[in-house]
């Protein structure tokens, strides 16, 4: 599935991934390909897009996540990696 | 005809002055790049935004929230934002934001709204305050690299007078990046929130041609409380494209004015050169007449 990390400056993440883990309002969302069309809103925490061995970590704050079809878009107003 | 000591004093100093606004082209140029690129780089988020508020809109619950309040012509009070440079030397720039910025107070005023004026770099304040007009707020630290902070700084007060029913509606002029040429004064409406409903319909048509939209989404928590959340991102967000536009177009201005300053510095340069050959070569002729004359006679 394809995944976005979008933040207001610029587009921090933009590529395929297996899974996706949010931090959503109410606690941790995990997102595997083939999900049902979905939105939340985020709380504040460790986002994990992992594709292979390979995972990219970021620290979002606020926003939101949407599935639609096999794309992951996590929109938030402030993401920084580590 | 002008001394050919002076001729060369003045072609010295053109030249030293050519020497300056061509280095400031240069950096615009490249500060103009990167700025470019920021602008760029807020596209995507801007349009996940929009999307989104498509998608979930509804006219039952644009009732219930203050943000997509629409006061239509009863409007009392409008702040008005005007962003202009912290930095001057660039044409028209500046002075064409502020005057669509008077001429949008004066249309204001004419239908009896009072104009609450929030000003954002120097040159805008300087202007402003020179003729005497009333501002609320001003502030000149935000240079040409705004951030998000910023963007939420100036818009957090506005919104939250907008939900207090404090102000009718919240307006930005600001230069909108085109391209490098073309950045014109404009004035967006960012409060309250247009309601996009419209929009989705008129681009219907284009959007079969993308990915299939579905409609009914899983939401959590609400599609009503996902709005509620995410119209003020859409609202801070308007600022911040505002104020990196603008920083971009400053810098677009800035090399077109140096870049025509250092061309009629150099047509300066051949003008006065022409004039000292000939000073020059007028002197030669007039000694070579004298010697032959001197010759001539003894």
């Amino acid at each position: 599935m394809q995944v976005t990390v979008i933040s207001p400056e610029r587009s921090v993440y933009d590529g395929d991934a297996d899974s996706v883990v949010a931090p959503a309002f109410d606690g941790e969302v995990g997102i595997l390909p083939g999900h049902a069309p979905f939105m939340t809103l985020l709380g504040e925490g460790r986002l994990v897009v992992r594709e292979g061995n390979v995972s990219h970590n970021f620290e979002v704050r606020g926003g939101f996540l949407q599935v639609v079809g096999d794309q992951v878009r996590v929109v938030t107003e402030s993401a920084s990696e580590g | 005809m002008a001394n050919p000591q002076q001729l060369r004093g003045r072609i010295r100093s053109v030249e030293n002055t050519r020497q300056i606004t061509r280095t400031m082209e240069m950096v615009s140029t490249s500060k103009l790049k990167r700025a470019q690129d920021r602008v760029v780089a807020t596209r995507p988020y801007a349009q996940a935004l929009s999307d989104v508020i498509g998608d979930l809109y509804s006219p039952e619950l644009a009732e219930r929230f203050p943000l997509l309040r629409q006061p239509g012509d009863g409007a009392k009070c409008v702040a008005l934002v005007l962003i202009t440079s912290n930095r001057g030397l660039c044409g028209g720039f500046n002075s064409n934001l502020i005057k669509l910025a008077r001429a949008r107070i004066e249309q204001l005023e004419q239908k009896n709204v009072s104009v609450r004026l929030h000003l954002i770099g120097k040159k805008g304040i300087g202007y402003f305050k020179y003729i005497g007009q009333e501002i609320a707020s001003a502030r000149e630290d935000i240079g040409d690299k705004p951030t998000v902070e910023h963007a939420a700084d100036v818009v957090q007060p506005l919104v939250e007078a907008f939900e207090r029913e404090e102000l009718d509606a919240v307006e930005v002029i600001f230069a909108n990046f085109r391209s490098a040429m073309s950045t014109p004064p404009v004035n967006q409406r960012i409060l309250p929130v247009e309601a996009p409903g419209a929009r989705v319909n008129k681009s219907k048509s284009a959007r079969a041609a993308g990915p299939v939209r579905v409609p009914n989404y899983i939401l959590k928590p609400s599609a009503a409380e996902i709005v509620s959340s995410v119209l003020p991102m859409y609202v801070r967000n308007s600022m911040y494209r505002a104020l990196v536009e603008t920083a971009a177009a400053e810098h677009g201005a800035r090399r077109t004015a140096m870049k025509s300053a250092t061309d009629n510095a150099g047509d300066m340069i051949d003008s006065l050169r022409r004039v000292l050959n000939r000073a020059r070569q007028a002197k030669i002729t007039q000694e070579i007449a004298e010697i032959v004359g001197g010759a001539d006679a003894s």
